[in-house]
């Protein structure tokens, strides 16, 4: 049975007789271990979709799904008392800025220390050994001494350690990571990245890797979901993916990261831009912008099918050309 | 090719305040840098935040003096020139930003924004100015409508295009572009590169081209320069910097730099640590704390940038380290 269950989730904002869709139709599923990548450019739901998991958007958007498990609870029925018992404990969430997700007014062993007590009801020095512990587990320089910082005195890649701190302090069966590098330089990400997948394997957690940087995703990931316009247009594991993708989104965001296309005059570009809230079109939503498209693609949305090693929402999906 | 850009040691320091009744500390910001640009060409300047990049951009643009050193822009001293041909300068050097969404004004309309530098610079009436931006829009691949609407109708590609038309309207010899593509999703980032790369076929324009990005100066680059807190580590060529890097923190960059090829996933060299502080640097060579190569000279003696197979490289190891 998969750890993270969702089956055709929706989300919608606005009002209801008006509604436009964050995330439509959603399927996705996570085993305990694994490390699924999302990817997808801005505006492509993919934090929407976590923030719905989570219970971070309530009164905003209605969220709809046919299934919406983790570890057999299902989270659309669960009462908010019970939600918060699992949200920052089972499953925790590492977000984009670690400049913003500090309190500036608490140091920042207050902060890891106020998850410990709320969870796991911890007191007295065995709360203090355990936050030193945890400090000590995502490799922060000084540790006793900066428990006692507060987060103003600390670089952008120790803020980002010390939110990982506090996301693994429950041991957590599922983190998610949303954009977990982007706001670091070069050399600090592969350090956080490195940080985060051997903490996923010593504590055999579930990751789920929201980010708009293909090559984190082919890096670290097991398996991949690209998302566009609140679609999964496709999805499967990453050799095969990045190798053969099937769906022509995937196979231009691929062409159009400049290391693809070494020694190049040009990059190659997919024209226009992501449909707006209001001017989705009524077929394919990549239509607009495909180079392969066809009468039947403006007119019928197709489904997301498995075509090959994966699985893409298509009518006419690439053949894997043998090179 | 003629030499458009030329500096000769620059640097600039910064007064920065330590509290009350304490004495003012320095920050080397940019601490000797030299280095030449042709005509046509693009040099990439690379590193992590805080080395010094944007400072060096703010010397090029003027927008600064530098505290010591040359800069020769198209012929004219700057540092030790006349006013009046410094201020004619202004006309030729021009800066795109990274932010689109801050960089142009909100209650300007386009065609207003655009033909405000003909306006100041130029004696043309007002139908030659619209006439002449309404080419240059068309050539950055705006349409002409465009001329009336607001930058909130736009996308953050769009804007940028705004941007890089109005940095080219005085047809500049010059272009400063400070991580112009950072907040653009990638295939919004493709379509921008392109566009840079065939105004500077059409116009004969030098960039310099600043970002973290490594497979984007890879792409856009001739020749490449890596900074370190304030200093220049390596210059060269693009391809010999990419086949055959010396400097050890111009190997860790590139290696920490995440690929999209799955199958070669690699062991990244590690450089441990962070930037060190440019209020109170390390003695030496400031790498010397996180270079896996580094001796007791290396924490003695300040290396010097020389030339080697090429390249110029400052690093007292670098023929024994080379691979």
């Amino acid at each position: 049975m998969s750890l993270l269950d969702i089956h055709n989730l929706s989300v919608h904002f606005g009002s209801e007789k008006h509604p436009f869709a964050a995330v439509d139709g959603l399927d996705l599923t996570v085993n305990q271990g694994e490390i699924v990548g999302i990817v997808g450019e801005s505006g492509s739901g993919k934090s929407v979709t976590m923030m719905a998991m989570m219970g971070l958007l309530e009164g905003q958007g209605r969220i709809l799904a046919d299934r919406l498990d983790f570890d057999g609870k299902n989270l659309l029925t669960i009462s908010g008392r019970e939600r918060r018992r699992i949200v920052g404990k089972d499953i925790a969430m590492i977000f984009q800025d670690p400049m913003t997700s500090l309190n500036p007014s608490y140091t920042v062993g207050y902060q890891i220390r106020e998850v410990l007590a709320l969870h796991q009801g911890l007191r007295g020095a065995a709360l203090n050994r355990r936050a030193l512990e945890l400090m000590e587990m995502v490799e922060i320089p000084a540790a006793k001494s900066r428990l006692e910082a507060y987060p103003h005195q600390l670089s952008g890649g120790m803020s980002q350690r010390v939110v990982i701190a506090m996301a693994i302090a429950c041991n957590p069966k599922l983190l998610i990571a949303d954009e977990p590098t982007t706001a670091l330089d070069v050399t600090i990400q592969a350090q956080i990245m490195e940080l985060l997948v051997n903490l996923q394997q010593s504590q055999n957690m579930a990751l789920i890797m929201i980010t708009h940087d293909l090559a984190v995703v082919a890096e670290v990931a097991h398996r991949v979901a690209v998302m566009y316009a609140g679609q999964v247009v496709e999805t499967g594991p990453v050799e095969a993916l990045f190798r053969h993708p099937a769906h022509p989104y995937t196979e231009a965001l691929l062409a159009s990261i400049p290391e693809h296309s070494k020694g190049a005059e040009r990059l190659s570009t997919l024209p226009g831009i992501v449909p707006g809230h209001y001017d989705r079109p009524r077929g394919c939503l990549l239509s607009p912008r495909c180079p392969y498209v066809q009468e039947v693609c403006r007119a019928d949305r197709p489904a997301l099918l498995q075509h090959g090693a994966t699985a893409a929402r298509c009518h006419f999906p690439l053949v894997a050309k043998e090179a | 090719m003629s030499t458009v850009l030329s500096a000769r040691d620059l640097a600039r320091y910064y007064e920065v305040s330590q509290g009350f009744m304490k004495p003012k500390a320095t920050v080397k910001a940019l601490n000797g840098v030299s280095f030449d640009l042709e005509a046509g060409r693009t040099l990439a300047v690379v590193g992590e935040s805080g080395c010094g990049k944007s400072t060096l951009a703010r010397q090029l643009t003027l927008v600064e003096a530098p505290s010591a050193g040359s800069l020769m822009l198209d012929g004219v001293d700057v540092t030790h020139g006349v006013q009046k041909d410094v201020k004619a300068l202004r006309a030729k050097v021009q800066m795109v930003f990274q932010n689109p969404y801050a960089s142009l004004n909100p209650r300007q309309k386009i065609g207003a924004q655009l033909g405000e530098p003909l306006l100041i610079n130029t004696t043309l009436s007002a139908a030659e100015r619209e006439e002449k931006v309404k080419a240059m829009m068309a050539r950055v691949g705006l349409r002409p409508e465009h001329y009336y609407r607001y930058p909130h109708m736009f996308s953050g590609g769009q804007r940028q295009r705004i941007a890089i038309a109005r940095a080219m309207m005085l047809n500049p010899k010059i272009v400063v572009a400070d991580e112009p593509t950072s907040a653009l999703d990638v295939s919004i980032q493709a379509q921008v590169l392109n566009l840079f790369m065939d105004l500077q076929d059409e116009l004969r324009t030098a960039y310099v081209f600043i970002s973290h990005n490594l497979a984007v100066v890879e792409h856009v680059a001739d020749d490449v320069m890596v900074m370190y807190l304030g200093r220049a580590v390596e210059i060269g060529s693009k391809a010999s910097i990419y086949s055959r890097p010396l400097h050890p923190y111009t190997r860790a960059l590139l290696s920490a730099t995440p690929s999209i090829h799955p199958e070669d996933r690699q062991i990244k060299i590690k450089i441990q640590g962070e930037l060190p502080s440019p209020l109170n640097p390390p003695s030496g060579c400031t790498f010397h704390k996180r270079c896996p190569y580094a001796v007791d000279r290396c924490k003695a003696e300040v290396p010097e940038l020389r030339p080697l197979e090429g390249q110029q490289v400052a690093c007292h190891r670098a023929e024994e380290i080379a691979l």
